[in-house]
């Protein structure tokens, strides 16, 4: 049944009328063999729960499908893209049910509480360890102060705390792929500016790497 | 964003931590702030966006199935796959569909 070739795919589905409609029910039979993959260790399979999530997954999977054929450039299997969109429709769908009573990490403080990662009892690390590690965490909140924005702030922090970037993007009030944009921007700010005071990542890991030594 | 949540970012001390708590929250920073570095360092100047690497996942994912070296092939998705967790969680699902034949 899944043996047509992509052209007779796309063909079928946007015949209309009986073939589109054998080729959407096969379709839906290939994407329901893909969707336990997605599943599998995120939701009770085959509680009523995950039937409906499962139902609500193949209706957007097909719709989107049929929205997007144009952009199908044949590079992969039809049956491989199907599955691909279908995925995405899964995890997203997954990750609102997951995160969805999940605050954004916010964190009320006053201006004064810098002093509290001066004081980090470290019995292993030499005094001249924690002398150097205090200044360069020092410089490098200085550094993320004045080159992040506030929203590159949040999103690092949410993304740090386990945020998926799709639930992290939603809360922020964009997309996710504007929010990766946003991270990228924030990443090479940070780098360039690290670069500009004579600093590798390598070379601040090290001074943390010391830990325990 | 207050300075002190960026601390506590780095320093990672809002996470509860089960070992003993000096060298729980030691353990943390560090790990914070490596987490973050080596972000840093692998942060190049041109990267795929997530939707850039959403056109072209099954491509991707059949020629690694077929055993091609994908991360000569095709570096810039593996780069974002390596970044971003979503596009990351999303590809090793589509991964074993395709290597199931499914
Ligand atoms: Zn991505």
């Amino acid at each position: 049944m899944d043996k047509r070739t992509n052209e007779e795919w796309i063909a079928d589905l946007r015949a209309g009328g009986e073939p589109q409609a054998q080729a959407l029910e096969d379709l839906r039979a290939i994407i329901l063999r893909g969707l336990p993959y997605a599943i599998a260790g995120r939701i009770a399979p085959n509680s009523p729960e995950s039937e409906a999530l499962v139902e609500e997954i193949v209706q957007e999977t097909l719709m989107r499908v049929l929205d997007n054929l144009d952009t199908f450039e044949g590079r992969s299997q039809f049956t491989t893209w199907a599955h691909k969109i279908a995925v995405r429709a899964a995890l997203t769908e997954l990750r609102r049910v997951r995160w969805r009573e999940v605050p954004l990490p916010e964190m009320a403080m006053d201006e004064e509480g810098d002093a509290s990662y001066r004081e980090i009892p470290d019995n292993q690390a030499s005094p001249e360890d924690q002398v150097d590690r205090k200044d360069m965490m020092k410089r490098i909140n200085r550094i993320i102060m004045e080159e992040l924005t506030e929203k590159q702030r949040m999103a690092m922090t949410a993304t740090m705390e386990g945020f998926p970037l799709e639930e992290a993007a939603q809360r922020l009030g964009m997309n996710r792929n504007a929010l990766y944009k946003l991270m990228h921007d924030a990443r090479l700010r940070l780098k360039k500016r690290l670069e500009k005071e004579g600093l590798t990542p390598q070379q601040v890991l090290s001074v943390f790497e010391r830990v325990g030594k | 964003m207050k300075i002190k949540q960026i601390f506590q970012w780095l320093l990672g001390s809002n996470k509860k931590k089960s070992s003993s708590p000096q060298n729980g929250m030691q353990a943390d920073k560090s790990e914070m702030m490596q987490k973050v570095l080596t972000m840093l360092s692998n942060t190049q100047d041109v990267e795929m966006t997530c939707d850039e690497v959403f056109a072209v996942l099954d491509q991707f994912a059949e020629l690694a199935a077929r055993g091609e070296d994908v991360s000569r092939l095709m570096p810039l998705v593996q780069h974002h796959l390596d970044m971003c967790p979503d596009c990351q969680e999303e590809y090793k699902v589509l991964q074993r569909i395709v290597l199931n034949a499914v």
